[in-house]
This record gives C-alpha cells, structure tokens and sequence, in this order.
C-alpha cells in the first residue's frame, strides 16, 4: 500500500536555510548566554561574552547556509528517486492484481506498437538509412531520355558512344562510370560444379563513384579496363564467404567465368552488391546482388556506337557541382551533338540522385502504409487510454485516501504517469517482439522487388523510433488518466463511500474517442477496399497470352569476351535453336520456344522503327515500344493467338528475307487492320548493325502485357533469333499436366547442348504473372490486415464503453425497469447508444476517406477513389460489426434486477 | 575563559575536531551547544573549541552520512537542531579513534624516547 510521502519534520518547518541556521547559532549563544549569567554575570555582560566565545558569525553563517542547502538539495533528489522507485513497485503491483486490464492494455499495444514498428522498419531500411556509400548524397544516376508518342520522357540505358562523350567532356562530375548486367558461370579448380553468379562489367571508377574500398587485395585499374588487357575480376564478400569459405588467399587466384580464366584482385567489403537488381529499373535484369564486378572495356568501335544502349551510369558530382548542375552540363553535351549529326531524334539527360533512384517506386507505397499503421497505432492508443481511465474511475476511492493522506495532485498525477509509462514500455517492448515476426513476414510478401530489402534491420532508427511511441504513449495515456480525476471531488468520494462515475464531459470524451476510432477503421476499410478492388480487377485482366501449363527458363550462354553478335551470333543462335528442338520433342511438351523479355518478368527493351514509304515523322513521333527476341514456336508455347500472317517459321534464317511480327495495337494504330499490316516494310532502329534492310512484317499477334497488368495496349515487335542473335534468352514451354514435370528435360536438354550454360528463373507462367503483382498484393495485404485489426480495436472499444455505460447506469435501468420499461426499450436504449457513436464514427470516416483516397490514385486500377460500392460498402460492414459488438451488454442490461439495482448502496 | 588566551590552549586540527563530535555524540543525540559542553568539560578547558567552528564541522560530518540532524524540543522547551550518530558514523569513529590511539601511542614513543637510536 502506497501512502502519501512519508513526512519528515523537517518537512513540517520547512524554513529558508537562512532562518534554519540562524536559529541554530541564537539557540547556542542563548544557551551559553544563559549559562554564564547562572554563573552570575549580568545578562548584558553574558550575552557579549557568549558572542565573544562564539567568534564572527558570518563566515560560520555563510558556510552553514551552503552545506544545509547542498545536502537538501541531495535529499529532494533521494526522494525523487525513492518516490519513482515506489511508483514503479505500486504500478507493477497493482498491475499484477489486474491481470485481464493489464492483458488486455499490453496485447492492444503490442498490437499496434509491433504492426507500426514492422512497417517503419522497412520504411526505414528502404527510404531512410542512408546507402552504404561514401557520400551517397553527392551521387547521381544518369539516364538518355526521350520524347516518345505521348509526350512522356522514358529514362533509358546510355550506349556506349554516349557514355564516352560525356566521360570525356564533362565537368561536373569528379568521377564517373558505367556498367552492366552481365551473368557469369563461375567455376574453380577445387570444385567441378559450376553456378550462375550475378556479375556486372563495369568501369573501374566505380569504385571511386561510390568511395567503396576492397576489405582485401586491390580492385583493377584503369591500366587493366583496356582492350587486351588482363582478365580480372573483384568478388563479393558474400560470394567469398559462400564459395572460398573466406581464405585469404583468393587474391591472386584463378578461377573460371564463362570458360575464361580470370585473376580475382579483391575483395569487397560484405553487404557491398552494387548494382543491386530492386534499385534500378527492372529491365535491366541485374541480379538481386551483385557477386562479381569485371573491367568494362571501350575499343574504337565501342567509342563510336550510339545505337546500342545498354549502359547504366552513375556518378559523383564535383565539389561545387550539384544534380541539376550536372544535367544541365550534360543535356549541352547532347545537343551539342544531335547538331552535329543534324539528327531528326532528340534526346536528352535526367540524373537521378541515387536513393531517389533506390526508393522512389516504392516511396509513394510505403508511406500509404505507413499512414494506414499509424491509424491503427492511434486507435490502439485510444482503446488503451479509454481503458485507463476507466480504471481511473474505479480508482477513485484510493486516489481519495491518498489524497486525504496528504498526497498533492502533482503527486498523484505523477504516479499516474509513471504507472502508464510502465504499461507503454511493458507494450513497446513486447511489440518489439511482434514487430521481428511481423516484418519477415512483410518481407516475404515481396521477394525481390522491395528495393535494399534484402538486408532491412532493426537499426538505431528503429530503436529511437520504438522509445518515443512508448514514451508518447505513456505520458499521453498518464495525462488522460490524470485529467479524467475528478479532482474536486475527491474528498466527497471518500466522504459518501460511494462510488463516483465520471463526470459528463468525461463519458462525453470517451465516446468522441471511440467515434474516432470508428472513424479511422472506416477509413482504412475503405482504403483496403479499393485497394481489392483494384486487385481484383487486375486478375481479370486477360495478359495476351495463356499462362496455364506453362514452364519458363532462363538460360544463358556462356560469353567471356567481348559481346560480339556479329562473329558469335550464328553460333548463339544454333544452339538456342538447337534448345527449342530438343524441348519440343520432350515428353508431354506441347510447343517449345524462347523470348528474350518474358512479359511480366519484368524484363523489357524498347526501340522504334519507321516504316517504309510513310513520310518521315517528326522528331520524338516514331513508333516506338518494346521489342523481343523470339526463337523456336514462341507464340505458340506462350498462347499468344496470330491474328494475321504468319508466326515465325524455318523460312526466317539469317540470309533469307529479314522479317517482323507485331502487335495488334501496332497494327490498329499505323494501318487500320491486323490484316493491313502484313506485308508492309519497316526499318528498326534496334538492331545490331547499322542501316539495316527493311523487314517486312509477317504477322500480327496479340498485345500481350510486358511489363504489368495495368498498362495500356502499346506498340510491341519481334525479331527472331535467327536474324537478331542475343545470347541468352528465357524458354517457354507450353505442357500437358503440371508444368514443372518438364523441369528435368529443360536441365537435360540445356546441358546436352552446352554444359557451361547457365539456367536461372525457373518457374511458371503462373508463377511469374502472379509475381507481377506482388506490390499489388503487398499493399493489398497489409491495408487489409490493418483495416481488420483497426476494426477489430474499435469493436473491442465500442464494447467497453458500452460496457462501462452499462455499469454506471444500472441505477437508472433499474427505475426504468421498476416504472415498467420491457427489457427490449432497455435493449434499444442501450445499442442506440452504441448505434449513435458508430453512425457519427462512420460518416466521419466516409468523409476523410474523401478527402485522402486521392493519395491511392497511382496504385489503382479500374476503380475510382470514389468507388460508391466501396464507400457505401464499408460503413454498413462497420455498422453491422459494431451493432453485434452492441448487443451483449444491451443484452446484460435488460437483465438487471431492479431490485438489486435499485437497493445497491 | 577567553578564547585562545590559555597557555596550554590548543588549536585543534581539524580531524582531531570532527573525532571528538563523533565521540560525543556516541552517547546519545546532542544539540551544537552539548557537544561544545561536553568537549570543553572533558578537556578540563585544555582544548578551547572555537565555538563557532563547531558547525561547520557538525554540518561537515552531516553531508558525509555520518552524522543526522533533526530539529526537536531542547531540556528548556526550545527548538534546536540535534544531531545523532549514523551507523556510519559508529564505524568511522570506531577506525578513527584506532588510527589516533596508533598515532599518539607512536608520538608519546618519540617523545619519551632516552636516547637517540642508532
């Protein structure tokens, strides 16, 4: 049992320490003076003795005054640590004898508390920790943009004639470099199993881009990135641990990529993986990590190729330079040469900072959800606070006999702080807990395509962020406890014995809360609710292609040199082909082919092309949109219907006569008919060499998705293998009966044509559509289980509080009861209560829900944010919970005994 | 019975001072002016306390946790500050009165030595 603060006398004659010490040297010199006139002196002649013996008082004074201040001063903080210590105890006990309140305050925080850590969590790891680089403010990647049919600027590789021009001219920047995606087998002497390691060829400044230095050996240098020059290659910390069990001496060791020997120089230090696939574009296909970083060369003919864009580049601003600096340097570069070339195009540069590049498709997203967690937090709180000062009314008589003991309300408002300071830190920490499972398993919703997920952390952030939700939380909740006292009355509390309930405003404001609670589930449930809406009509949509009993691989050939289509191509061809003939003669394989974007995979390349005998558009107006690579019986495999023409046959060899397929769209748009098209001439401005022949369009195929679900109907082409060599490029088979049977003769058939190509990606059809939505699924998921939870807090508060309601207003139901109210007025009476708080809780949702579904605008499709069925739909869903949550303690209402009600003291 | 005018008046250092507190105060609680008394009595008046150097030493033992203070009613009903002995400070004048017995007992050897050591 807490008392009030045990009192001290020196409490009582709590005195300036002035007073206190001069009282003690007048008691001394009176006593002495009293002494000496017993002795029988004069009591004039005593008294200046006794000064005398005494000495000079104010020296003494002055000291005594300084000690009795310091050692109060030392007291008050005794006490004031005493007295938490105390409060601390009290609240740990009192919490202990009230098990179901206390359960039920901790579980809806950690509730709350570990949803909203999850979320921020990955918020953090994806927007706010800063990337593992020196400086990464001052680094910018670098795009070609251009004005394409409908006025919108794609960021787009830079080839390698670019790249050269700006390296070398421009200013802005202190260092720069570029790189690419390119996949290696890796094989050592010790082992004789060779894997697919993500590798990246890249210019040896990137190192300085990102101010990132080898953890051992060196990484290459300028000398080394030239034609001719020596093989070597810098690993990852990851692929040194996992494949050279981190020995030391891998510097200097050989080891084979792609059938070529190579020198590993360095090491680079762990978590380093830069370029990591979920930061850039996904067209791009780097790996999710990069394990392997190879010299990127330039020869001449690298220098003066403009064509070919497949460069991503990056680099770091000067000193006094800053990112618009540096685009605008560089969009002089380029006109500079459009207007040398008196090109017909334009084009131009973005430099894009590089955390913009890392989070800004997921920006938007994560803070939505974060907003959606919030809500659920603040409904928590709110659930919580009501509970507390719930209990704060069944605590008045204590509060009364401790005030009565000479507690102050400073005190008591003190001990109820601490008390909730207590319960938030119990509810943040075991939130803490919940939030470590909870983000896993957010994590695994989006398997690859969260940028920088992969090594997402509770850091500092996390923590400092924990601390001030416990401790908001706390001081909120204690505040609202100490405010619901009813301080005035107190003593009248003691002096009735009767038990108080809470006064008018305050039952008032435990509504408004729960109103508010209402509000903000019915908010979130509309937000989940266009958000599923949207999901599902993008299930609806119909891809272009048929995804069912389809297997997809990706397999690469293995190419240490330079790229070079024009000498490797026929062999790159022969083989894949030679892929395709054996898998289609697989058992139960009904047609086997190659693309060299699977749609939805996320993988794209786009080109325009003009075609023959139209006049020439003007600059920016070519056709233009995503082009593939197809070889063996593609459309057939992949289910996409020829609508016109012909699909690709044998007659498409290198030397016969180049052709094209295309999609309906393209047709549409540019002649009318599917059938218009077939037989017109178009040259592509795509292809490896340059000023090619025209192709002649063979035939027309449907549009099929290739990036997402949502986009609208584009122009698409395909060129086949034969014509076009790639070497590398994702089967498609179509089966009967389960797809993934075939996995066996895709590894067979793969190895049988070369045993150092690699496969990677093997899945369904099925598999990579419904990955394509993942996002979609993620923020669907997690909006949906908010909007549940949220619900469900508010239903557990609208209980309480009609509970509570019951509780207080027994007296009253039993006079109804007694005047002859029927226990379904006392039911009606009662669940009106609750109907009244949920209508107005409702249609406050309804109408900021109005107001802030603008914000889910981009990650809709097919549903307005003023979707009435979504908006007429939740409140009654809302409604309908909540009036069943009412009915039980309507319920235990009309059972009141109006006897027993009316007789109570 | 001035202060300081005694030939064999003494002045105390002030360790000596705060052992002699603690000895007094060992029989029992006492107010500034007892403790005065007490000295002065036991001394038989050879060691003069400087009467107003008494409480910077009482408030010095205070602030180290040997010695607590209270303000009660005196013999002739008048509030004064009493002071009493800690555990602390029971165990401190223990050591200290060990270490002084040590300590004279090892003076009182120099000074009634006969000859000089060799």
């Amino acid at each position: 049992m807490i008392g009030p603060r045990r009192r001290r006398l020196s409490d009582i004659f709590r005195r300036s320490e002035r007073a206190e010490v001069d009282d003690e040297i007048a008691f001394h010199i009176e006593m002495r003076t009293r002494e000496l006139v017993d002795l029988g002196y004069t009591s004039v002649e005593a008294r200046r003795m006794a000064e005398e013996r005494f000495g000079p008082v104010p020296p003494i004074e002055t000291e005594l005054i300084d000690s009795t201040r310091r050692r109060r001063q030392r007291e008050e903080r005794a006490e004031v640590f005493m007295d938490l210590k105390q409060d601390v105890m009290y609240a740990l006990r009192s919490f202990i004898k009230n098990p179901v309140l206390t359960g039920t305050a901790i579980a809806t925080l950690a509730l709350g508390v570990g949803a909203t850590l999850a979320v921020f969590t990955v918020v953090n790891g994806v927007l706010l920790r800063p990337l593992p680089y020196g400086d990464p403010s001052r680094i910018g990647m670098i795009w070609i943009t251009e004005p394409v049919q409908n006025g919108t600027i794609a960021d787009m590789p830079l080839s390698s004639g670019f790249y050269a021009d700006i390296e070398e001219r421009s200013g802005q920047f202190e260092a720069m470099a570029a790189f690419r995606f390119w996949p290696y087998s890796l094989s050592t002497s010790g082992s004789a199993d060779s894997e697919r390691v993500a590798g990246a060829r890249v210019s040896p400044a990137l190192f300085d881009v990102l101010r990132v230095r080898p953890v051992l050996g060196q990484v290459f240098t300028k000398e080394q990135a030239v034609a001719g020059g020596p093989n070597v290659a810098v690993i990852s910390h990851d692929l040194w641990q996992r494949r050279f069990g981190g020995d030391a001496s891998v510097v200097g060791r050989q080891v084979q990529l792609s059938g070529q020997s190579f020198t590993i120089t360095g090491v680079m230090p762990a978590g380093f993986a830069f370029p990591r696939g979920a930061e850039l574009p996904a067209a791009f296909q780097f790996g999710l990590r990069t394990d392997v970083w190879t010299p990127l060369v330039f020869d001449d003919a690298d220098r003066r190729n403009y064509g070919t864009m497949n460069l991503s580049a990056v680099g770091r601003y000067a000193p006094r330079s800053s990112r618009p600096a540096a685009e605008a340097e560089l969009a002089a570069i380029m006109k500079d040469y459009l207007e040398r070339k008196k090109a017909t195009y334009r084009l131009g540069y973005h430099v894009v900072s590089l955390a913009d590049q890392a989070g800004r498709t997921v920006k938007r997203g994560l803070l939505i959800l974060l907003g959606a967690v919030g809500c659920v937090l603040l409904i928590a709180g709110a659930n919580v606070a009501s509970l507390l000062v719930a209990r704060v009314t069944n605590r008045q008589r204590e509060l009364a006999v401790r005030a009565a003991l000479g507690a102050g309300r400073g005190r008591i408002a003190r001990q109820l702080v601490t008390e909730n300071l207590v319960l938030a830190a119990a509810g943040t920490a075991l939130g803490g807990l919940v939030s470590i499972w909870a983000t896993d398993v957010m994590l695994a919703l989006v398997p690859g395509s969260l940028p920088r997920a992969d090594d997402i952390g509770i850091d500092w952030r996390v923590m400092s962020f924990a601390a001030l939700v416990a401790l908001a939380g706390g001081v909120v909740f204690g505040l609202a406890a100490a405010r619901s006292v009813p301080w005035q009355h107190l003593a009248l509390t003691l002096h009735a014995g009767e038990r108080a309930v809470g006064s008018r405003s305050h039952r008032y404001g435990r509504r408004l809360l729960v109103a508010s609670e209402v509000a903000l589930s019915t908010l979130l449930l509309i937000g989940a609710g266009l958000l599923t809406r949207s999901f599902v009509a993008l299930q609806r949509v119909r891809p272009g292609l048929d995804a069912r009993g389809v297997l997809t691989a990706g397999v690469s050939l293995p190419i240490a040199g330079r790229f070079n289509p024009s000498a490797d191509g026929p062999l790159w061809a022969a083989k894949l082909d030679e892929i395709a003939t054996r898998l289609a003669g697989a058992p139960n394989v009904v047609a086997a082919g190659a693309v060299s974007s699977l749609p939805l995979s996320g993988a794209i390349e786009a080109g325009s092309l003009r075609i023959v005998g139209e006049p020439e558009p003007l600059p920016g107006q070519l056709p233009h949109g995503p082009y593939n690579v197809v070889a063996g019986s593609y459309f057939a495999a992949a289910g996409i219907p020829v609508l016109a023409g012909r699909p690709f046959d044998m007659t498409d060899t290198a030397t016969g006569q180049p052709s094209i397929v295309v999609s309906r769209e393209f047709a549409r748009r540019y002649f009318g008919s599917p059938a218009g098209a077939v037989g017109r001439e178009v040259r592509v401005t795509f292809e490896f060499t340059r000023n090619p022949p025209p192709r002649t369009i063979v035939g027309v195929v449907e549009n099929v998705k290739q990036m997402a679900l949502d986009e609208e109907a584009v122009s698409q082409f395909y060129v086949p293998e034969s014509q076009m060599t790639y070497p590398g490029l994702t089967f498609v088979l179509r089966t009967r009966g389960d797809p993934l049977a075939a996995v066996g003769a895709v590894k067979q058939a793969v190895a049988a044509v070369d045993p150092l190509a690699t496969l990677n990606d093997i899945r369904t059809m099925e598999d990579v559509v419904s990955q394509s939505l993942a996002r979609q699924r993620f923020s669907m998921t997690l909006i949906g289980t908010f909007a549940a939870l949220a619900l469900f807090l508010a239903i557990v508060g609208l209980h309480g509080v009609l509970a509570l309601l019951v509780g207080q207003r027994r007296r009253e139901i039993g006079v109804r009861l007694a005047l002859g109210a029927r226990p379904i007025d006392v039911v009606r009476m009662i669940m009106g209560e609750g109907a009244r708080v949920t209508a107005v809780g409702a249609v406050a949702g309804v109408v900021g829900a109005l107001a802030v579904t603008r914000v889910l605008g981009a990650l809709l499709y097919g549903v307005s944010t003023t979707d009435a069925l979504t908006f007429v739909g939740a409140p009654l869903l809302v409604g309908a919970v909540a009036l069943a949550a009412t009915y039980a303690p309507a319920r235990r209402a009309a059972r009141v005994d109006p006897r027993a009600a009316l007789t109570a003291d | 019975m001035g202060r300081m005018n005694g030939p064999a008046s003494l002045d105390l250092l002030q360790g000596t001072l705060d052992l002699l507190v603690l000895k007094t105060l060992s029989w029992g609680p006492a107010h500034g002016y007892s403790v005065a008394r007490f000295i002065q009595l036991l001394t038989d008046d050879v060691l003069h306390v400087g009467e107003g150097s008494l409480y910077p030493a009482l408030h010095r033992l205070e602030e180290r946790g040997w010695v607590e203070s209270e303000w009660q009613r005196s013999e002739n009903n008048r509030k004064a500050k009493f002071y009493s002995l800690t555990a602390a400070g029971r165990a401190r004048l223990r050591a200290e009165s060990k270490t002084w017995t040590r300590f004279s007992a090892a003076i009182s050897k120099v000074l009634q030595a006969e000859q000089q050591p060799t």
